[in-house]
């Protein structure tokens, strides 16, 4: 596979399960070392960094996976926070889970996902949906320049889908980039520049999305428009 | 939810009262605990000069063979009273599964709340108070033994028997009740098959825990291993006493790791060709412990004649008829307070001890997820080894050796059921970080949070609830278990106890075992309460 992502981007990654989408996000954020072959990311390869250096690194690389990063028993505004431990202090941090720091960026964050009235709740009595938002409230307050999104709105209606995605294109509009799987060609027509398809590990479609319609896309899963 | 459109627009933060009331009160007990532990002189400095002849004797332990021949015998004992009291324990459990059953008293609530309290008491009193109260009717006979160990965990079987049975789907009990079935045959296809699986590795674990109380009898003079051990300890011959100590771990090293095979083969089963071919190792432990059973009558000689021979009947007469009513005088009332007290006190620092010390081990002790340094797991290894020694040693053998340089009171019970129950909970809180979710920790490591930050953000929230609730649970243990080491003389109610049976006072033994099972029922109350808070 070869895939290079410029400043500016917006990339919908698309392709049937097990096509590779959450493995070329894993190995983007340095999650999973490449079986072979490099990576680079923002300019640094992860696979060689250590310790404080990696850490730098991967604050400026912001991944939601779905919901599946939130701790269930912890408060949203802790969850949230937990967007800003790579670059808060241990003691800081432990400090946080008594006295919630830095509240008026957390509400700020929720606000813009329309969640601000949760922020004190335990996150496992949030629905689906409300989780998706929690996370991406995480990102918003990490401030990446590359965003990496696996499904990020599998459990939102339309209109929050657009928002969560307006939101999550932030960085990429001022010269960072979005690599986000998507599943609803619609949503990767209306908010990507870029559609890249994955089959089988293998970059098998890569085409600006004002070439491509839903047809094209919904053919490429192999379903009926 | 009221339909008043207008939402807060900077919410509060709100904690949870209950939760907040029950650490506050926590920290308050912890607080009195420890004032009461340091009170006055703790340390005994007479005593360093032979607590460290003891210490140095731990390398040296007496390896001749007269004396393994003894320890050899001992540990047959040991075992053989484990297994008999295990036997007695399943046979009364499983009679009195049914008297505590849900299933068997239906509607009828006042009933079966009456069944279950009159088990309560049985089950308040440790195996070791059995021991001191049945040695006064039947004199040194090793039926003690048996009945000591198979009496209270004979009770304790049967709730946990009733509460399986209870537990498992009723659909094809009732489906049979339907086809005009009798409720007996009912149970026996429609609810015991479903059961069978957790009844057997409950059976094996109790097995288990037999062989730490029978070591523990043998401390109060029942014969075997712990017998030996006290024997040694009372003449002071340190290389003797460390031959025991290890020879009692090794023990319940060995029980602990069969009883775990056995219950882990139970919960997996080996999918066979044939409809009828049985899992070999299961068939091999159940008839094994079935020949130990055999062996084990012949090797105790035991008679079922000295259980009605006519003078245990005369001393039981006479021990009911003196122990009937319970001495009530002002003197006696005060002191029994006051060391209810102090058992609470001992208990309350000990799991704090315990729980403090588990939660600073248990993400080393915790086997990782995916790839590790091997320090890392070197460390790990070496962690949960030395924790398996520690609660391989019964807690009142801890107790014998804090006494040497301190003196009886709170802290060297603490300390002693402390270091024993760390032990326990530390193997626990570690499974329980094994058991925590891994992806919220891969997820902040990915947003580049330091080690400490993965682990305060998304591995303590998760694992922090299970182990408390552990650890309360664990407190309602360690409660019983003071009484224990306090009969061993590091004060309590125990030591109140061990002196009124000295005196053969009899009435005031009655007292004393009545506030030692209200005392045992409080405690259940409150941590059942505080683990309610917690869910």
């Amino acid at each position: 596979m070869d895939l290079t992502v410029g400043p500016a981007e917006r990339v919908a990654v698309v392709g049937a399960s097990g096509a590779g989408k959450s493995t070329l996000l894993a190995v983007a954020n340095g999650a999973v070392p490449p079986s072979s072959g490099s990576v680079e990311v923002l300019g640094q390869d992860p696979a060689v960094l250590r310790g404080p250096a990696l850490r730098r690194l991967r604050a400026r690389v912001g991944t939601v996976h779905q919901h599946l990063e939130l701790v269930g028993p912890l408060r949203v505004v802790h969850n949230v926070n937990a967007g800003r431990l790579g670059s808060w202090s241990a003691a800081r941090a432990a400090w946080s889970l008594v006295r919630p720091q830095g509240l008026p960026e957390v509400l700020g964050a929720l606000e813009r996902v329309g969640l601000a009235d949760r922020v004190f709740d335990r996150t496992d009595t949030l629905s689906g949906g409300q989780r998706q938002r929690v996370a991406v409230a995480r990102l918003l307050l990490q401030d990446p320049e590359l965003v990496l999104a696996d499904e990020p709105a599998s459990a939102l209606d339309p209109v929050l889908a657009g928002r969560v995605l307006e939101l999550l294109a932030g960085p990429a509009s001022r010269d960072g980039a979005l690599l986000a799987a998507l599943h609803d060609p619609a949503l990767a027509l209306r908010h990507c520049d870029r559609v890249v398809g994955l089959s089988a590990g293998r970059v098998v479609l890569d085409a600006p999305a004002a070439a491509l319609t839903v047809a094209d896309l919904a053919a490429f899963y192999g379903a009926p428009a | 939810m009221t339909a008043v459109a207008a939402r807060p627009v900077s919410p509060v933060l709100r904690r949870d009262r209950r939760r907040w009331g029950w650490g506050l009160a926590a920290l308050v007990a912890v607080g009195w605990s420890l004032l009461a532990a340091v009170d006055g002189e703790v340390v005994n400095p007479a005593g360093s000069v032979q607590f460290g002849r003891f210490a140095a004797a731990a390398l040296s332990p007496a390896l001749d063979g007269a004396f393994l021949g003894v320890l050899g015998t001992a540990a047959l004992v040991t075992v053989a009273y484990a297994v008999l009291g295990t036997v007695l324990a399943l046979v009364l459990g499983a009679a009195g599964a049914v008297l505590v059953a849900r299933t068997t008293w239906g509607r009828r609530r006042l009933g079966w709340a009456a069944a279950r309290g009159v088990l309560a008491v049985p089950r308040g009193l440790h195996e070791a108070v059995w021991g001191l109260l049945l040695v006064n009717v039947l004199g040194l006979d090793p039926w003690v033994g048996v009945l000591a160990i198979g009496l209270p965990y004979g009770a304790v079987t049967a709730k946990v028997f009733a509460d399986l049975l209870d537990e498992v789907p009723r659909g094809p009990y009732e489906a049979l009740l339907a086809q005009g079935s009798g409720r007996t045959a009912a149970a026996l296809y429609g609810l015991v098959p479903q059961a069978a699986g957790g009844l057997l590795s409950y059976a094996f674990y109790r097995l288990e825990c037999a062989v730490r109380s029978a070591v523990v009898l043998g401390l109060i003079g029942a014969g075997g291993l712990g017998y030996q051990l006290s024997l040694s300890f009372a003449s002071l011959r340190w290389p003797e006493v460390w031959t025991a100590v290890y020879a009692l771990a090794l023990l319940c090293l060995a029980a602990d790791v069969a009883g775990r095979a056995v219950r882990r083969r139970v919960a997996a089963p080996r999918r066979g060709a044939d409809v009828l071919s049985r899992d070999r190792v299961l068939t091999a432990a159940v008839a094994a412990a079935l020949a130990g059973v055999v062996w084990s009558w012949w090797f105790l000689a035991l008679s079922p004649a000295s259980l009605v021979s006519a003078r245990a009947r005369e001393q039981a007469g006479y021990v009911l008829g003196a122990a009937w009513p319970p001495a009530a005088d002002g003197d006696l009332l005060r002191e029994v307070v006051r060391q209810s007290v102090v058992t609470v006190q001992t208990s309350v620092l000990a799991i704090a001890v315990a729980t403090a010390g588990a939660v600073l081990v248990a993400g080393v002790a915790a086997r990782p997820a995916g790839r590790s340094a091997r320090g890392r797991r070197v460390a790990g290894s070496l962690l949960r080894a030395a924790l398996l020694l520690v609660r391989a040693v019964p807690a009142p053998v801890w107790a014998l050796v804090l006494l040497f340089v301190l003196l009886p009171g709170v802290l060297p019970g603490a300390l002693a059921l402390g270091v024993y129950t760390l032990g326990v909970l530390g193997r626990l809180a570690a499974e329980a970080v094994e058991e925590a979710d891994a992806r919220p920790r891969t997820a902040l490591a990915a947003l580049g949070a330091r080690p400490s930050g993965g682990w305060l953000y998304g591995v303590a929230p998760q694992a922090a609830g299970p182990a408390l609730a552990f650890a309360l649970y664990r407190w309602e243990v360690v409660v019983r278990d003071t009484l224990l080491v306090g009969l061993l003389g590091a004060g309590g109610l125990g030591a109140l106890l061990a002196s009124r049976l000295a005196a053969f006072d009899w009435a005031a033994v009655t007292t004393v075992l009545l506030a030692t099972v209200a005392l045992t029922l409080a405690v259940d109350l409150v941590s059942d309460r505080a683990r309610r808070a917690l869910r």
